[in-house]
């Protein structure tokens, strides 16, 4: 903790403040890529508004944010709504902070582990090992990559609630490196009852707190369910009716609302056929939770961080309703695996693919919904292309996460006749 | 607002007072009544009313029907419903310029009932209506089979019944299809129902060619049911059924103001149904009608006033001018003076105290603003109540809900608010339930009042629009409701009364007003209709494109191998492939073997079989590495 963190902390902070005050910010608050129904500043003004006046906000299909926080924040919207920019500024600040902190113990962790490790190590591997400069450019990177990825700025001054749910994910995180059990398992419970896809990451927590005790696994899972339903419980005597239950994890699960956004749900099914789509809506949901859940939790079992990163990343490719929030989470991860970039072949790719298709959407919305000259293909195509490009990225970290553990104990050049072997998975 | 329901009660239990003293027990009647009111701007209303009252006492009478239809009898029977209102129509009533209608209704199909009975239930309301809404679909021709949860709301405040609840609680349900177009098919059967038919009588006037060349027309259709003294064994059964028509003369292309009754219908009058106790033409001579020259001479004439405000009707009585025998048709001329020849009546009539107004704000199909507009032109404060149902594919939020206020005379709104006295909201969920809000609030006189509220337009399923998607889906009208102290312009027939001629010299403390706004239409975004097939494949891809590379990644081995000893040059590559295509298999295992052991060597793996079956293949890849060459074709022969 230097006075650089609080730099770049402050820095960041002030670029977002810069920005909420520009037409930018109200923009963005409508931007369909940013504020999905789950998410979206209006909709939780609509809740809070409908909960001050005595309605049951789930009675209806607007509101879709769970109670506790609905009630939480109701204070803070009705009487100081002008500082409310200034506190998802600092929600997100917080995150940044709990990121950097979590990398910092990681990298320590890392470095800590490699000396136990080292004589396993082949020679010409210094470059995949953390060197000490890891302990301070990581963090760094860290930070920077959340302060100032323009898709976490815009989701901060959109005033999308997905900051809120950044902060938890980054709280997450930060326990589980720092081994802190309760916080993390009531974090994560907190999450789960508020938008259901993280539950996945319990794979990760049980990997680091059972520490191979089956016994261990079993209470730890028992005490996620119970803190489960205590978090359902709390919310519950909010507005005294389960409700709220179907208004978030039902219409998550049962995908009610069309409105595009940059996931693979929503034209999939506009234009399914009825009797085929609650088939293939347990399918997606499937996929989006616990089918990559158990061969990734086998093969990572060593890197319970990295399993955490990969269903992060996974979930905000695959959920039913993601936003670019999501998106720029998991991004300010990927330099915890700053060593493993080396292997990482499609960087340029999926940098074009981002940058294309996350500048077509704009136009391509644009000639959809207001223009009139191009129609819902168009949009759906550059979805479908961002999509691509994160799952290559997901692919690639795995890939090259595969390849460093190879060549950090087998050396990175194998001869084979004198002649240079091929890496490949078979 | 509160004060207006005792006096709604007061005026309830009049109806049922009046109901006894005109009826004896099993006592039909059946009345027909017919009125032509001059508007301004060389328009004519023309409006028919058909009562039939049944005083049919017990509920077992119901079977037997004599001038009440079958199907109204037969409704009391299965229903527990007590009033019940339809109107299908075609056109928009223009208040400015016509003043206020007899009946009010909204374009396109409209119907609200009263249910009450013991033991009822919600959902055994929700059940009958849906029940009622089918049998009318098929008595009138018309898709009320749409009218269902979706559509249909519980009103709170707005509707008002019009019968005294003999016991147990009340349910209302109302529903409006914006969409329905009105046209012959509904006014054939309408007409059926009445007890001549359209074979003579006022009835015989409405021929579908040139009622439907009106510029607004409207099909009303009434149902009460008043019973005596919390006695559900002595009841009257009381049916109106209405058409409301406006002609512009201007499209009959005459060279002077003219019209008559053969002008308007086609035809002149036949004579009266003779099962009608009363039959009469109220043509209104004062006002726009003041210039006109009534051709025969009426022989009676009705001056009223109601609430300060008079008005003078000419009266034919049928059963008087049919009086002699033999076949003859009766023709009513206005005759306009010679000197407007050809030249637009444009004198304007004065201005309603209420007039509303509601539009669509914003473009693009993803959000809007719908904006209502309700202005007072009176001096005096007015209690206004608007009630609004959103259709479930329209998102609106109750927090953007705002009234501001201007003075009527300024163009601009400011910042001024006025505050809501009362709101009720019931959220809208999709596919299930439309918003419905009704607020109340006072206007202060010479005020107009911008009432908005924020919406999203919502992506439906591609098999939930209408054939014709781009056209548009429709919001229904809203209604706004008041109270006028005072009886300009006001022609509607108070609650107790049943004939046009009971609102003659009906003066009350206040006259209860509705008015409904226009119908909106937003475009909601549309997907691509035609390619299902090509979305679906795609989605699937990309989910298989990840599906892929982390089935591989956890399940497969880390092998080390053999640069393929292909040449880089593309055609080269090619010729290559083709060229060991052809090679003999046992060469190719040959040199198989041969790479393995220099692979074993050089490694040190103790062998290839053994390693791999050593591995599961979920386990741990990175761990052991082997050895293996990599080309596929070897493979393929292995």
């Amino acid at each position: 903790m230097d006075s650089k963190f609080f730099k770049l902390l402050l820095l960041g902070g002030a670029v977002r403040f810069y920005f909420c005050r520009t037409p930018l910010a109200p923009m963005i608050g409508n931007r369909v890529e940013f504020a999905t129904p789950l998410n979206s500043h209006k909709r939780m003004q609509e809740g809070i508004f409908l909960l001050q006046n005595g309605i049951d906000p789930y009675q209806g299909d607007l509101v879709h944010e769970s109670p506790l926080i609905l009630s939480a924040l109701s204070g803070l919207f009705q009487k100081y709504p002008h500082f409310l920019p200034i506190f998802y500024i600092i929600l997100d600040v917080c995150t940044a902070a709990l990121l950097y902190a979590m990398s910092l113990r990681f990298v320590k962790q890392k470095q800590e582990q490699q000396d136990v490790e080292r004589k396993e190590y082949a020679k010409d591997t210094e470059e995949l090992q953390f060197n000490p400069l890891d302990k301070f450019d990581i963090p760094e990177l860290v930070i920077v990559a959340y302060l100032f990825n323009p898709l976490t700025v815009m989701s901060c001054i959109g005033m999308t609630s997905t900051v809120i749910s950044n902060l938890f994910l980054a709280f997450f995180f930060y326990c589980l490196v720092k081994g802190l059990l309760l916080p993390c398992l009531l974090v994560l419970a907190f999450e789960t009852v508020r938008s259901f896809y993280p539950i996945v990451l319990i794979a990760p927590l049980l990997l680091v707190f059972s520490r191979n005790s089956i016994r261990r696994g079993v209470a730890i899972s028992v005490l996620f369910i119970v803190s489960c339903l205590l978090v359902a419980i709390a919310n519950y005597f909010v507005l005294n009716s389960w409700n709220f239950l179907d208004g978030t994890l039902g219409f998550i699960f049962y995908f009610r609302d069309l409105q595009p956004n940059i996931g693979l749900f929503w034209y999939f099914f506009t234009e399914m056929f009825e009797h085929f789509r609650t088939m293939f809506l347990i399918t997606f949901q499937l996929n989006a939770t616990v089918l990559y859940l158990v061969p990734l939790s086998i093969k990572l079992r060593k890197e319970p961080l990295l399993l955490a990163t990969v269903l992060v990343a996974l979930m905000a490719v695959f959920r039913a309703y993601p936003s670019l929030g999501d998106v720029g989470f998991y991004l300010a991860l990927l330099p915890l695996w700053k060593r493993c970039w080396k292997f990482m072949a499609h960087g340029f790719v999926v940098f074009t693919f981002f940058l294309v298709t996350l500048s077509m959407m704009g136009a391509l919305w644009h000639l959809w919904i207001y223009a009139g000259s191009a129609n819902a293909n168009f949009y759906f195509g550059a979805t479908l292309a961002f999509s691509t490009g994160q799952i290559f990225l997901i692919t690639d970290l795995l890939f090259a996460h595969v390849k460093r553990e190879f060549c950090l104990f087998n050396g990175q050049k194998i001869l084979i006749d004198g002649e240079e072997a091929r890496i490949v998975l078979k | 607002m509160a004060r207006m329901y005792p006096v709604a009660f007061v005026l309830l239990l009049l109806v049922a007072l009046n109901a006894g003293a005109n009826l004896g027990r099993d006592d039909e009647r059946f009345h027909e009544e017919l009125v032509v009111r001059p508007l301004s701007g060389d328009h004519v209303n023309t409006y028919f009313q058909f009562t039939t009252r049944w005083h049919y006492g017990d509920k077992d009478n119901l079977y037997h029907t004599q001038l009440t239809p079958r199907v109204i009898a037969e409704l009391l029977q299965q229903f527990a419903v007590k009033e019940l209102h339809i109107g299908l129509t075609q056109g928009l009533w223009r208040y400015e310029t016509w003043g206020y209608p007899i009946v009010e209704a909204t374009s396109g199909a409209e119907m609200w009932a009263w249910f009450s009975g013991a033991n009822l239930t919600n959902r055994e309301v929700d059940r009958q209506w849906k029940e009622l809404a089918n049998v009318f679909s098929g008595v009138l021709c018309a898709s009320l089979n749409f009218v269902d949860n979706t559509n249909s709301i519980a009103p709170r405040h707005l509707i008002r019944p019009q019968f005294m609840p003999a016991n147990g609680r009340r349910f209302v349900r109302y529903a409006t299809l914006p969409r329905e177009i009105v046209c012959t098919e509904n006014l054939t059967p309408w007409k059926k129902l009445l007890p001549c038919g359209s074979a003579s009588g006022f009835a015989s006037l409405l021929n579908s060619g040139h009622v439907h060349n009106t510029k607004y027309h409207s099909l009303g259709l009434k149902v009460r049911v008043l019973c005596e003294d919390h006695d559900e064994d002595n009841c009257i059964v009381e049916l109106t059924q209405t058409a409301n028509l406006v002609y512009d003369l201007r499209l009959f292309e005459l060279s002077n103001n003219d019209f008559s009754l053969r002008r308007m219908f086609g035809m002149g009058l036949n004579g009266f149904c003779e099962l009608a106790e009363s039959s009469k033409i109220y043509v209104q001579r004062n006002e726009q009608g003041e210039r006109y020259q009534l051709v025969p001479e009426p022989v009676h004439e009705v001056k009223t006033t109601r609430g300060g405000h008079s008005v003078v009707y000419s009266v034919y009585d049928m059963h008087e001018q049919f009086k002699e025998p033999g076949e003859r048709l009766f023709n009513v001329a206005w005759l306009a003076p010679k000197s407007e020849n050809r030249r637009r009546n444009l004198a304007k009539p004065s201005l309603p105290p209420v007039t509303v107004h509601r539009y669509l704000l914003g473009h693009g199909q993803e959000r809007g603003r719908i904006v209502t507009e309700v202005t007072n032109s009176h001096y005096d404060t007015l209690p206004i109540m608007l009630q609004e149902v959103i259709p479930w594919y329209v998102h609106a939020y109750l927090h953007t809900l705002s009234i501001r206020r201007k003075p009527q005379r300024v163009n601009e709104y400011g910042r001024q608010r006025l505050p809501f006295k009362l709101l009720h909201y019931t959220p809208g969920k999709q596919r299930e339930l439309p918003s419905h809000l009704e607020i109340g609030f006072t206007l202060p006189g010479q005020t107009s009042a911008l009432i908005t509220i924020d919406v999203d337009y919502l992506l439906l399923k591609w098999l939930e629009y209408p054939p014709d998607a781009n056209h548009g889906h429709y919001i229904g009208s809203a209604i706004v409701s008041s109270q006028l102290p005072m009886g300009r312009n006001y022609t509607a027939l108070p609650p107790e009364g049943h004939l046009f001629e009971h609102s003659f010299n009906a003066t009350r403390p206040s006259y209860v007003l509705s008015l409904h706004t226009e119908a909106l239409i937003v475009s909601l975004p549309t997907p691509d209709f035609s390619m299902p097939y090509n979305v679906i494949c795609l989605a699937c891809t990309v989910v298989a494109l990840a599906f892929g590379p982390i089935h591989s990644v956890a399940t497969k081995m880390i092998i080390v191998g053999r640069q393929a000893s292909t040449p880089k040059n593309f055609v080269k590559k090619i010729f290559n492939k083709i060229f060991r295509r052809g090679k003999p298999t046992d060469e190719a295992a040959a040199e198989c073997e041969e790479l393995r052991a220099a692979g074993a060597a050089a490694v040190g793996a103790t062998g290839m079989a053994s390693a791999r079956a050593s591995i599961s293949p979920g386990g741990p890849s990175g761990d052991q590495p082997l050895l293996e060459d990599l080309d596929e074709e070897e493979e393929e022969q292995d």
